[in-house]
Formats: structure tokens, C-alpha cells, sequence
């Protein structure tokens, strides 16, 4: 079966995983399915409800990859007395769907005809989008520490993962780095996917047995501890129809190495690259070596290097296991950390005309404005006690002319009709709101950016190694027998690749160099009286 | 896989100065290494990579230069003896701190080396332990290096080794190495100072892999190739080089077993050049790969493919000769012959403006062209089929459907993603990487969720119009004058930034290094090309609960018109 993960095709397929995109960190990992094996009851057949709206997965299958599905009315309430008594009527009607479904493909929005098709609901939706090991890390079920994409994208560029390489993982945990490992690995499904050992490449090859121009072909062998856990990543593999490429091996590898299958006599994984994220790294490097002391076939590629990353969150985890490699003979020991932060990009506005916009300040956006806003504030308070003195001289007049007790009337006017005055006539604030508001919401503020909130500070330490292939006596011996060790011929050899044109034109320019040298070896001569010296290598001293 | 030193094949030599120098190996030469040596290239072809060499000659003798192999344990020699005095000192931590030495006592100045210049120069030259001999003498006349703390010692040491080893080590060139080299030893901006880490990121967030191979699941390669990807690549070809190296097409041996180097050994003529091995040997790595005789056209590959657009009338792609793929004249061996395609942005975009593209060469019956001299003949050929494969690519990438995005230019990303977005198939990823972040942080302006939402009313309000009145009201370009990307078609654009830091570990000595390269952060962004439906959508949810969560959550600012749930209107 093919994986949606490698290659997902164009549309999506029952009984593959897909995602339910929801928002940026949230997607939903389903399987699509016409039937449903909890029998849910839904009238739909299998729907996968989301707090945006219910999805039968008649609606979501058959759909170009990246589609945005539209939620279905879905009977939720009423399912509830359906029960397994009803469920051949059930998966009848299911089968019919089916049939509908595979003849009417990508048409799924208006389903014609069976009355239990799902019917567009008014408001809700989301996005249909194949699984990577991206989104698969962001939205798998945590089963241990993962390792994320900011940590797994590094380690694989530099463990040299490349489509045919062999990796070994051991603590499989959540299974993030298995799908990303795969990925990375991946150059074509085995032929045969029966069992788990006959997938490896042949373990003893000859040079002639293996035909020249076979392809290797990538493969992860993961190994895990914990049997539960063994289960889950099986599981899970097998429904992203990665059962073929990854090997699960329930194993403590610190007792009993990486050997494929059984731990004494299986096959050897033949890795290339070795990533170890276990508590105790360095207990498991004692059966990463070339010529394991129990007697073993090494786990290890004997043709090539082979890379290797350790993931340890202490420093002092990681100071054990560069001692050990050390020891070991690995090379090119270098330890580094990730630090990796995402950005938030937005709109930041602050000025005195966002009064109502939500998430803006209202604030003065410069002196000039704050300056405009104080002179307006200013001469709206002088104005208003012009008016209260005015007003007092009026009270006063009054108070003089009549002894009525009639003050609290003029009173409440009076300030009434600057704070009218105010609202219409604000002078700074109105025309620059006015201004502003002829830019869209959208481009107005000014564009920032600033680290995420959750911030990630550290994940854990990572070692890189290289352990180089063996090379012995004898093969050196060989080699000298090819290259013969002291043969130069031409100290200026041009390189091999060369355009026709280029080839003229060096003849040319050879030519050239010819006649010019010929003219100073002339000259040379006319001078050899003088007798020049070499200049002495003055920058290298002590 | 990289087993051995391949005959003409690129390789890095890491120099005891930490410098790193880059050449071809050609079989009967010599390599020179500058100041750190001369050698016979025989004498590291068929040799694995990562071993260590020390360069012995006996100065006057010719052909005396030869390799000796520095073991593993050697290398470490100080750690490893480092370590197991640490564990000694660990049981008497008071003892130690009492004749514990410090720099208290030590002279800040030269006069400490009673070694001359010219005793330097002479030992030099009549040396012959790889320049151990030089650092030995030069250790013994140091008049204060019973003063040294063991720790400045060992920098002492390493100083004056890094000055006068005749030491080497062979690494396989590859896209790693090659970033490296280029941020540290050449220029940086050629390559936009480019990291590993945003290296993986790109290819991880760009979901760039191996498409399968035809051979083995024939379903999938009727309904769509797999594995095309579209790339703008102003880094001289290094994400270009990435991409292959992910996709499995950049070296021409690679996923081969590579048990065979005896016969390789055997096919190799001692004088050939990297055409004969190729064809000896090589196979492009796409599926259902072409027998050596019945080879393939170039660029012609189906699934498992790269394709360039280029801003200029020649894609700059010089790196990739590093990996075999001269630009000029690219060997038909190499899978990247078949599997890398070039268009420039306006073959994509107005292919009749090209003058290759638009004029087709005259057919010639067969008849009349077996009467031509066998010169113009072949020209004929050669451009009838440049013709056919300008034709076959512009057309094919002006088709679209491809499978990821991966852009790093000096252009500006919008207008890249205005013209490039379209061609992507549903799901397709996008991941752009840039030296700064603000051209970066503009993409995510223009998919901000306010920008959606006024996207998303704007044009219901052109559609409604279109409706009711009857003047046409081009939706397409009315929109496109407001908005020059559709928002709509990318979801969860994300912007981020990864930074390694180094450290030094040895024992009782573990800290981040004290300085590194500057620079360039090196920023990231991707999201994932999807298909709006053209119903009309309104989102789920409580608006008011939903507001509230919104504001407070990511702090968006939204135009929530209508009580559309502002999160949803992606």
C-alpha cells in the first residue's frame, strides 16, 4: 500500500490517513473510513466531529488533497438508541454509499439520490490536507518526549539521511522521528511486503550476487523497549502504510544491540546513519562498533561511515557519551544545541485614532500628535473656563438682579455644550482618523515582529560522530596495486568535462601562454647575469 | 553513499588551521595542500572518507612522499589520557586545588621560545615526522612550559600543531560540508549566507523527498508523477543541490550498493575521466531508469523532479559542478540530467516572448536530412531538440500541480508566491527562506487573518454585485488590484528561525563556544497551499466566546464583520 505520508497521490483514499486542518497547531489524524468499527450510530456512516462542525468521511473522501470540506448537519443527538441491532441495515446502507461515492468521486458536496447522504450544514469547515511528518508531530498522540521538527529537520541533515540510507532509531517513543526518518530514507517501496525480514537488503551480499544496478533501498529499524509502545508505533505504521519501510523491534538495546530480528543471529540493519534518544546512550555504543566483542555481525554498514546523533537533555549525559565515542574511535566528535523560536507577525497600532479598534492603543503615536492632542485639550479647558467665568459673571449678574434660586439650570447647560462642541470638533483627531480610515484595517499600524510567547529554550543536547569504515592492510594494498602511489603524469592536468568551445579556446589561450613564455624565458636569460634570488617565506615564522 | 574517493570526484580536505580546501581528485596528479604539503591523488583515491593523514616525505628523495594513516585513538591521544587523569583527580579534589598552577607566574611575551626563526625555517626543511618533530623541539625549548597550566598547555600545543602539522582529512563533499565552506571560507552572501539548520528546516517545511520509483507502484504514477517540486534559488544552486541531495538525484552513484569498488577499480582505465566511469557505472536514480544505450532526453524525467525558475535568460547554478553537474555542459550520467529542470520566470509566464520557445525549427523530412553533412545534421538535431525540451518544460511547469515550493531569492517572496502559488497542487507545501526577516515578515502581512477576512467580504461583495447589476464586474482583477496575493490559498503561514550553538565538550572543561560567525539569522517561512472552496462559507462556533479567545490567544486584530469566526476564515 502506498503511504500518504510519501506519496499521497492527488486525491484522498479510503482507509488512508488524512488531516483535518483546524487551526495552525491543531489538526485531527484520521483515517478515512465509510464504515465505522466503534458504530457510533451515526445516520453518515463514520464522522469525525471538531469543535468547527461534524465530518462524515463520505464528504472527505474522494477530495482533491488541500480542499476545504464544509461540515455536515450531523444527527447527534438522536444516535443514541441506534445500537449494534441495527448495524447490518447499517453497513448495507454504508455499502450502497459506497458504490455511490466511487461512481460520483469529487462530487461529494451535493451527493445525489441516497437519503442518509450528509447535507451541507450552515456554518462551519475545515481544510482537508495530507499527512507530513510536520503535521504528524504536531498532532500524534504523545506517548513520550517528541522530538520536534526544529531538532529532527538538523539531525538529519546532518546524519547524511538520504533516500537509501539505512538508519537505526532507538527509543522509537512517539514514533515523530520514525515518520520523519522514513521520509528522509524513502527511495521506492519493497517489492515484497510479507513479513519484516525479508525486506532488509541481503545481509551477506557478495559483490556478485547483487546485480550492479539494484537500488538500494532506504529503511528505518527502530527499536523500543516498551512493549505498549512497540504496539502503538506498529500500529500506527501500518495504518500510514509504512509497515514495509520501518522495522519495529521490541528490544532493550543497551543488553542485546540492533541486530534485526532475533538479537544474536537476526540480520544486520546495514545502517548508515544511528540515532540514539535514550536515557543512557553510551551503554548502547558498545554494539555500534565494527566488529561487536560478542562475536555478532555489526549493525553497521561496512562500506560506508557511518553518522550518528545522540539526543540527551543533560550535559552530563552527553559528557559520558563523548568519553565513550572517544574510546570507540569515533571522529569529528562535535556537541551542539537548537534553539529554534517562532515569529509572530502583526499589525501594531497606537495612535490617538483607533479609539474603537480592538487591540490598538490609543495613545498619542508621536510628540507632534501628543503635542496636537495637549494644545486641544488645553484650549478646549480654556474655553471652558471662559465659559464657567462667563457663566459666573452671568450667575453673579443674576445673583445681583434676582435672589432666585434657579442656578442649577445654567449650570448643567452650560458645560453640556463644549462636551458637544468636543464631539464634533476635535480638530487633530478627526482629520487624522478620517485619513486612516480610508487605509483597510489590514494595512493600518505599523508591521512588527517579536518571538512567540511559549518559547522553547531548550530541547536537549545533540552529539554528532562519525565512525569512518574500516580500512585495513590489505585493502590498502589493493589500492596501491590500482593507483600505482608516486604516478604524476602531467603536473597540470586540465579537468576532464569540457565544452567544445572552452577546449578551443584554451588551445588558444595555451598558444598564447606559449609565445609569452618563450619571450621570457628570453628575457630571462638576458637577465640570468643578475642572478635573482627567491624570496624567502617570511610569513611563517614562529 | 559515500564509501571511498571516487576518481575525479570533489572532495574537502580539513586542514589542521581548521580550514578547509576543496578539489577534484584526478587520478596522476598531484594534490597541493598550500603550506601544509604536496601529494601523489593516487594515494587517497579508492580510500575511505574521514580518515586522517599525516604527509611523510624525506626532504631531496623524490617519490618519497607518502600517507600514514593517524588512528582514531591517536587523534584523541590527549583527551583520552586527559580523561583518565580526570578520574584520578576527581578522588583528591583537596589535594589537587593545593598544587593546582595558575597563570600567576607565567611572562606575556615572546621571549619564552628560544627557537629562532631561522632554526625554525631550517628544522622545517630537514623535517620529516609530518612537523611532530617541529612542535617536539619547539615544546622543549620553551623556557616556561613547566609554568603552564595544563589547560594553556594543550591551547600551546594546539597552536603551534595547527602552524606546522603536515596533517589532513579527507570528507566527502556534500550539501552540508559545501554550506559550511561556503559561510566560512567564501563568500557567504552567495549562497544568502545560508545554514545547515535553515537547510533542514526548508526541506522538512518544504516536505522535499524521494517521489518512489515508477517501477515498484504503478497506481500512483497513472493518476500523477510524484515528487515535482518548484524552486526559485538565487544561492548559486546550493538549495537546489539540497533538494537533490533529499530527493535522492545528486550524486551520480547515489542509493547504489557500494560493495563494488573492486569493480569499479577493474572498469576504471588509469588515465579515465569522470564520463567513462559514468558510463560504466552510473545509473540515474529515478525510477525505471534507462538503459545505457536507449538514455533519455535531458529534462525529461516525469516523477522525482526539480524545477528551477530563474530570473535571468542562464540559471547560475555554478555550485553544482561540486557534485558532477557542470551547467554548461551537464554529463548525461548524472541523474540531474533528466530530473532537474530550468524555465525562466518569463518562459513561465509569456513562453511565446522566448524566442527558443515560439520559433519551432523547421522540420526536414528524413529523407532530405540524410543528404546533409553529418556537422549540420547533428546541429539540426541539436536544435530541434533544445526546441522540443524548452516546449516539453515550459509547458509542463505552466501546467502546474506541483509538490512543494521551496524559494530563497533576492527577489521579493511576494512576487514570487503571485506567480508560483497557483502551479501548486492542493496540500502542496511552501517554505521560503530569507538571510532577513522582513521580507519575511511582509509574506505573513499579506496572509494575515485581517487580510483574509477583508479578502473573503471583499469578494462576496463583488460577487453580489456581479449578481444584481448588470454592468460586469470583473471579480478577478477587481480583487487583484486590492490584493495581490489570495490570501485564501495558504494556510497556517508560520514564520521561524533556528540557531545552532557549539559547544566544546572535554572532560571538566564543557562550555558553549566563546565566539562563532555573526550574520545572517537565517528565517523560515512555510504554510500549505489549499483550495478555497467557492461556496459560501461561514464559520462555525460562538462569535463572542471565539472574539474573546482570538484576542487573547495570538492577539490578532481582526475585522470580524458579521460574526464570521475570525480564526476559521483561513
Amino acid at each position: 500500500m502506498a503511504s500518504p505520508f510519501l506519496t499521497p497521490g492527488s486525491h484522498s483514499q479510503l482507509n488512508q490517513l488524512a488531516l483535518l486542518h483546524l487551526r495552525r497547531d491543531q489538526a485531527i489524524p484520521t483515517v478515512l473510513q465509510l464504515h465505522d468499527e466503534d458504530n457510533a450510530g451515526y445516520k453518515e456512516g463514520k464522522v469525525t466531529t471538531t469543535r468547527f462542525g461534524s465530518f462524515p468521511h463520505t464528504t472527505l473522501t474522494g477530495q482533491p488533497w488541500g480542499s476545504q470540506i464544509i461540515a455536515s448537519k450531523v444527527d447527534t443527538g438522536s444516535r443514541r438508541g441506534r445500537g449494534p441491532q441495527k448495524k447490518n441495515r447499517q453497513l448495507k446502507r454504508k455499502a450502497d454509499e459506497l458504490t455511490t461515492n466511487d461512481s460520483a468521486e469529487g462530487a461529494n458536496d451535493s451527493p445525489s439520490g441516497s437519503p442518509q447522504a450528509a447535507v451541507a450544514a450552515a456554518s462551519g469547515f475545515l481544510h482537508l490536507v495530507y499527512p507530513t511528518p510536520e503535521l504528524w508531530t504536531m498532532s500524534l498522540p504523545h506517548r513520550t518526549q517528541v522530538v520536534y521538527t526544529p531538532d529532527y529537520s538538523y539531525i538529519l541533515h546532518r546524519l547524511r539521511a538520504r533516500p537509501g540510507s539505512s538508519i537505526i532509531e532507538a527509543g522509537a517513543g512517539s514514533g515523530s522521528f520514525t515518520h520523519a526518518a522514513v521520509r528522509a530514507v524513502f527511495n521506492g517501496y519493497p517489492t515484497t511486503t510479507t513479513t519484516d525480514d525479508t525486506t532488509p537488503p541481503p545481509s551477506s551480499c557478495s559483490s556478485t550476487s547483487s546485480p550492479p544496478n539494484k537500488k538500494r533501498l532506504g529503511q528505518v529499524s527502530s527499536f523500543e523497549f516498551h512493549e505498549q509502545r512497540v504496539g502503538k508505533v506498529r500500529q500506527e505504521l501500518k495504518e500510514h502504510g509504512l509497515d514495509g519501510l520501518v522495522h519495529v523491534t521490541h528490544r532493550d538495546v543497551y543488553q542485546d544491540g540492533f541486530l534485526v530480528g532475533d538479537a544474536e543471529t537476526g540480520t544486520s540493519p546495514k545502517a548508515n546513519a544511528v540515532f540514539l534518544d535514550l536515557p543512557a546512550p553510551w551503554l548502547a555504543l558498545k554494539h555500534l562498533v565494527r566488529h561487536p566483542a560478542s562475536g555478532a555481525e555489526s549493525p553497521l554498514d561496512p562500506t560506508s561511515p557511518v553518522y550518528l546523533c545522540t539526543f540527551s537533555p543533560c550535559l552530563e549525559q552527553v559528557q559520558r557519551t563523548v568519553s565513550v565515542l572517544r574510546q570507540l574511535s569515533w571522529l569529528d566528535i562535535s556537541m551542539v544545541e537548537v534553539n529554534n523560536h517562532r515569529i509572530d507577525v502583526k499589525r501594531e497600532k497606537v495612535g490617538l485614532e483607533y479609539e474603537k479598534v480592538r487591540g490598538a492603543v490609543v495613545f498619542p503615536k508621536s510628540v507632534d500628535e501628543a503635542v496636537a492632542k495637549m494644545r486641544h485639550v488645553e484650549e478646549h479647558s480654556r474655553k471652558y473656563r471662559e465659559l464657567q467665568q462667563q457663566q459666573d459673571e452671568e450667575e453673579e449678574d443674576l445673583l445681583n438682579s434676582t435672589t432666585a434660586a434657579n442656578t442649577p439650570l445654567p449650570a448643567s447647560s452650560g458645560p453640556a455644550v463644549p462636551a458637544k462642541e468636543e464631539q464634533a470638533a476635535p480638530p487633530s483627531s478627526s482629520s487624522s482618523s478620517s485619513s486612516s480610515s480610508n487605509i483597510p484595517l489590514y494595512k493600518q499600524g505599523r508591521l512588527v515582529h517579536r518571538t512567540e510567547d511559549n518559547l522553547k529554550t531548550h530541547t536537549s543536547y545533540l552529539v554528532f560522530a562519525v565512525l569512518p569504515r574500516e580500512w585495513t592492510e590489505e585493502d590498502e594494498q589493493k589500492c596501491r596495486d590500482k593507483w600505482p602511489p608516486h604516478r604524476v603524469d602531467q603536473p597540470m592536468q586540465t579537468d576532464k568535462p569540457k565544452g567544445r568551445k572552452q577546449l578551443k579556446r584554451e588551445q588558444l589561450q595555451r598558444e598564447e601562454a606559449e609565445e609569452q613564455q618563450q619571450q621570457q624565458q628570453k628575457q630571462q636569460q638576458q637577465e640570468v647575469v643578475a642572478g635573482g634570488e627567491k624570496p624567502a617565506d617570511a610569513s611563517e615564522e614562529a | 553513499m559515500h564509501s571511498y574517493v571516487r576518481p575525479n570526484q570533489f572532495v574537502a580536505f580539513k586542514l589542521p588551521s581548521d580550514q578547509t580546501r576543496i578539489q577534484k581528485i584526478v587520478p596522476n596528479t598531484q594534490v597541493f595542500l598550500g603550506k601544509y604539503g604536496t601529494f601523489p591523488a593516487n594515494q587517497i583515491i579508492g580510500r575511505p572518507f574521514y580518515l586522517t593523514f599525516d604527509i611523510h616525505e624525506t626532504p631531496g628523495e623524490p617519490d618519497s612522499t607518502h600517507l600514514r594513516i593517524v588512528s582514531a585513538a591517536e587523534l584523541h591521544a590527549e583527551h583520552l589520557i586527559a580523561e583518565g587523569e580526570g578520574d584520578g583527580d576527581d578522588q583528591e579534589p583537596s589535594d589537587e586545588a593545593s598544587t593546582m598552577r595558575t597563570n600567576r607566574d607565567t611572562i606575556d611575551d615572546r621571549s619564552t621560545q628560544k627557537l629562532t626563526i631561522e632554526e625554525i625555517e631550517a628544522l622545517k626543511k630537514e623535517s620529516t615526522g609530518a612537523g611532530k618533530e617541529i612542535i617536539a623541539k619547539l615544546l622543549e625549548s620553551h623556557s616556561a612550559i613547566d609554568q603552564k597550566t595544563a589547560f594553556s598547555l594543550a591551547k600551546y600545543k594546539l597552536r603551534k600543531e595547527r602552524k606546522y602539522m603536515k596533517r589532513f582529512t579527507i570528507i566527502p563533499l556534500d550539501v552540508s560540508y559545501l554550506t559550511n565552506y561556503m559561510l566560512q571560507d567564501k563568500e557567504a552572501a552567495r549562497t544568502l549566507e545560508m545554514r545547515d539548520e535553515a537547510l533542514g528546516l526548508l526541506g522538512c517545511w518544504g516536505n522535499v523527498h524521494h517521489g518512489g520509483s515508477t517501477s515498484f507502484d504503478m497506481e500512483t504514477v497513472l493518476s500523477k508523477p510524484n515528487g515535482r517540486y518548484l524552486v526559485v534559488d538565487d544561492t548559486g544552486g546550493l538549495v537546489v543541490a539540497a533538494m537533490a541531495e533529499r530527493m535522492g538525484i545528486l550524486y551520480p552513484h547515489d542509493g547504489d550498493f557500494d560493495d563494488e569498488q573492486q569493480d569499479a577499480h577493474q572498469k576504471v582505465p588509469a588515465t579515465a575521466g569522470a564520463q567513462a566511469e559514468h558510463e560504466e557505472e552510473a545509473q540515474p536514480t529515478e525510477g525505471g531508469a534507462p538503459s545505457r544505450r536507449n538514455r533519455r532526453p535531458q529534462m525529461s524525467a516525469q516523477g522525482n523532479t526539480i524545477t528551477l525558475l530563474h530570473a535571468n535568460k542562464q540559471p547560475n547554478i555554478s555550485l553544482l559542478k561540486y557534485f558532477g553537474y557542470e551547467a554548461d555542459d551537464p554529463s548525461d550520467s548524472h541523474p540531474l540530467y533528466t530530473n532537474f529542470k530550468t524555465v525562466s520566470f518569463m518562459q513561465l509566464l509569456d513562453p511565446n516572448a522566448d524566442s527558443i520557445y515560439a520559433q519551432e525549427p523547421t522540420e526536414i523530412p528524413a529523407e532530405e536530412l540524410s543528404t546533409f553533412k553529418s556537422s549540420k545534421r547533428s546541429a539540426y538535431h541539436r536544435k530541434r531538440g533544445r526546441w522540443m525540451r524548452v516546449r516539453r518544460t515550459v509547458d509542463e511547469a505552466r501546467a502546474g500541480g506541483f509538490d512543494g515550493l521551496v524559494i530563497a531569492t533576492l527577489m521579493d517572496p511576494s512576487s514570487v508566491l503571485k506567480y508560483t502559488i497557483p502551479l501548486l497542487a492542493g496540500s502542496a507545501p511552501v517554505a521560503i527562506y530569507s538571510p532577513n526577516i522582513e521580507p519575511l515578515t511582509e509574506v505573513m502581512d499579506l496572509y494575515s487573518t485581517a487580510r483574509k477576512t477583508a479578502f473573503i467580504n471583499r469578494r462576496r461583495e463583488l460577487v453580489e454585485q456581479k449578481a444584481t447589476s448588470d454592468d460586469s464586474v470583473d471579480v478577478k482583477s477587481e480583487l487583484e488590484e486590492e490584493f495581490p496575493l489570495d490570501p485564501t490559498l495558504l494556510l497556517a503561514p508560520t514564520l521561524e528561525t533556528s540557531r545552532v550553538r557549539v559547544w566544546q565538550v572535554l572532560p571538566g572543561r564543557s562550555h558553549p563556544l566563546m565566539s562563532s560567525r555573526g550574520g545572517a539569522d537565517g528565517f523560515v517561512f512555510h504554510g500549505i497551499k489549499v483550495v478555497p472552496t467557492q461556496e459560501h462559507i461561514e464559520a462555525a462556533g460562538n462569535p463572542s466566546r471565539k472574539k474573546r479567545k482570538v484576542a487573547r490567544s495570538d492577539e490578532t486584530p481582526a475585522d470580524s464583520g458579521e460574526g464570521v469566526d475570525v480564526e476559521m476564515t483561513v
